[in-house]
């Protein structure tokens, strides 16, 4: 028997994109970069007063840069999703709080471990500090409420977005009023210059390693959309034979 | 059009005020929960005699209180909508969605408003706060947190009309983003508290911090109401 | 020091273990797919 027209059954995708050559060249590319970052950032000078704790700063601001980038392409794509219906840009959302949540972490983690050394304490009620720990628990609620508020929870979860990218400038805002010992972002540009080269490989090698991530984790989701859309049509299909 | 905007607006807000003047369910139910949260508070803190810290103290749980107790007004004036789906009927109304939300919003910061009333004198009682200081900044700094408190928390509770698990979500939602407005507040609050405080130069700064964080969050809910409450 | 090797060693492990859960993710997804695939064998025969 064939199968009718209206039923034409879609082709198979051969499999998720992600286990190609090509992907995985980039993956290994990135991990590759990282490394070598890592040798960088062992070459480069110690720094004069802190010493070798200075060193977490190579990964710590990377991270921190990667957790504001992933808000904003979380709103971005709630937005598109909010007022033009786009699943792909609630997908890419998706897929950006979780890696938010990733680099989050490691900025958490690695921030205190280089204040107890430098400032003698883990935590300080200071302005980034605050607003990166918001960022995250924004974030980390964004995560929760896809995975367990049912498939109506997206219309919140990318209002929560939106709100997460206005409120950060303010609770910087709020908290700076007080009192700011975090070192400034210029320390940037009064680095060494072996210093620097480091810094510069590391923000270039993680900022890769967050475009592969985001096209791996959204080839899984996109992989996900497709079956569930098989199923039905298989669903459909496997009827119309019975 | 913008007439009848504002027209819808105290349209849905009266009507809910009404329904509250009828059954009295929130008020009493928020203002009874308010009340149990500053006592928890008093005994909790019940040894922490440094006079130094009492303003702080006092502003503290004025503010916590309010958050808290504002979750169940907003949990209750947009539930109301969905028993019998109203909201439904409220959406197939004419009513534009920006005026459904304004009205959710003034009704909301309205009955939050009354308990905030008890509130300010139980926390003056059970601290000793000076909470009449200055009345005119504390009505101002009260009307600006508790409007920033609920412009999200409208958005959230009716998206949250929705979804599973709602109580436990719509607190971890909403105190993460509540928290500027919360630390504007509280500071302010405690300034005015505080009886020996020099001037009141911060309080003007937190309450032209607490105006422009309302614009902000208002904007962004009147934007986001629509899309939020009429997805699939 | 320590500090050091403990941040450094926390990223690691962090962006390891979430390529590994997401690695993990895509194989079950695969074996999804080769269930539609022989279901779509049957029906179209």
């Amino acid at each position: 028997m064939t199968i009718p027209p209206a039923l034409s059954l879609p082709t198979m995708p051969t499999a998720p994109a992600p286990t190609s050559t090509r992907f995985l060249a980039a993956c290994g590319g990135a991990f590759l970069l990282l490394f070598l970052a890592c040798l960088a950032v062992a070459e480069a000078p110690l720094e004069s007063v802190m010493g070798l704790v200075q060193k977490i700063f190579y990964f710590h601001v990377p991270c921190a840069w990667l957790l504001m980038l992933s808000t904003f392409v979380c709103a971005g794509g709630s937005i598109a999703y909010l007022f033009r219906g786009s699943e792909r840009g609630d997908r890419i959302a998706l897929s950006a709080a979780e890696l938010g949540v990733l680099f989050g972490m490691c900025v958490l983690v690695s921030g205190p471990l280089w204040a107890k050394a430098a400032w003698g304490v883990y935590w300080q009620w200071e302005a980034r500090l605050t607003s990166s720990l918001l960022l995250w628990l924004m974030l980390v609620a964004y995560v929760l409420a896809r995975r367990y508020g049912g498939p109506s929870a997206r219309q919140l979860a990318a209002a929560l977005a939106l709100f997460a990218a206005v409120d950060i400038p303010l609770v910087y805002f709020s908290v700076r009023f007080f009192r700011s010992i975090h070192p400034q972002t210029t320390v940037v540009s009064t680095l060494g210059p072996g210093m620097r080269s480091a810094f510069w490989l590391s923000l270039l090698s993680f900022t890769v390693l967050w475009f592969v991530l985001m096209s791996l984790r959204l080839a899984v989701e996109n992989a996900q959309a497709r079956i569930v859309e098989l199923e039905v049509l298989l669903d459909q299909a496997e009827e119309k034979k019975s | 059009m913008t007439g009848s905007f504002w027209r819808y607006t105290l349209l849905i807000a009266g009507k809910d005020l009404r329904i509250e003047g009828k059954s009295r369910e929130v008020l009493y139910t928020m203002g009874f929960s308010a009340a149990l949260v500053v006592l928890v508070f008093s005994f909790a803190l019940s040894n922490a005699t440094d006079p130094a810290q009492g303003p702080i103290t006092a502003a503290g749980v004025l503010w916590a209180a309010t958050l808290f107790t504002g979750t169940v007004a907003l949990a209750r004036v947009l539930d109301r909508e969905r028993e019998n789906e109203a909201i439904r009927a409220l959406l197939l109304s004419p009513a534009p969605r920006a005026a459904i939300y304004a009205g959710k919003l003034l009704a909301v910061s309205l009955l939050m408003l009354a308990v905030e009333v008890v509130l300010v004198v139980l926390v003056g009682l059970l601290f000793s706060a000076e909470v009449f200081a200055h009345p005119g900044w504390l009505a101002l700094v009260l009307l600006l947190g508790t409007l920033g408190f609920a412009a999200t928390g409208v958005v959230f509770s009716a998206a949250l009309l929705r979804s599973r698990s709602r109580e436990a979500l719509l607190g971890a939602l909403l105190f993460p983003i509540a928290i500027p407005v919360l630390l504007a507040a509280s500071r302010a609050t405690a300034c005015m508290f505080d009886p020996l405080a020099p001037d009141l130069e911060p309080v003007a700064f937190w309450v032209r911090f607490l105006l422009a964080t309302d614009v902000i969050y208002i904007l962004l809910g009147l934007w986001v109401f629509e899309p939020v409450v009429s997805g699939e | 020091m320590t500090m050091v090797a403990l941040a450094y060693g926390f990223i690691w492990l962090a962006v390891f273990g979430y390529v590994f859960t997401v690695g993990r993710r895509l194989g079950r997804l695969n074996d999804e797919l080769d269930d539609l695939r022989r279901r779509m064998d049957r029906v179209k025969t």
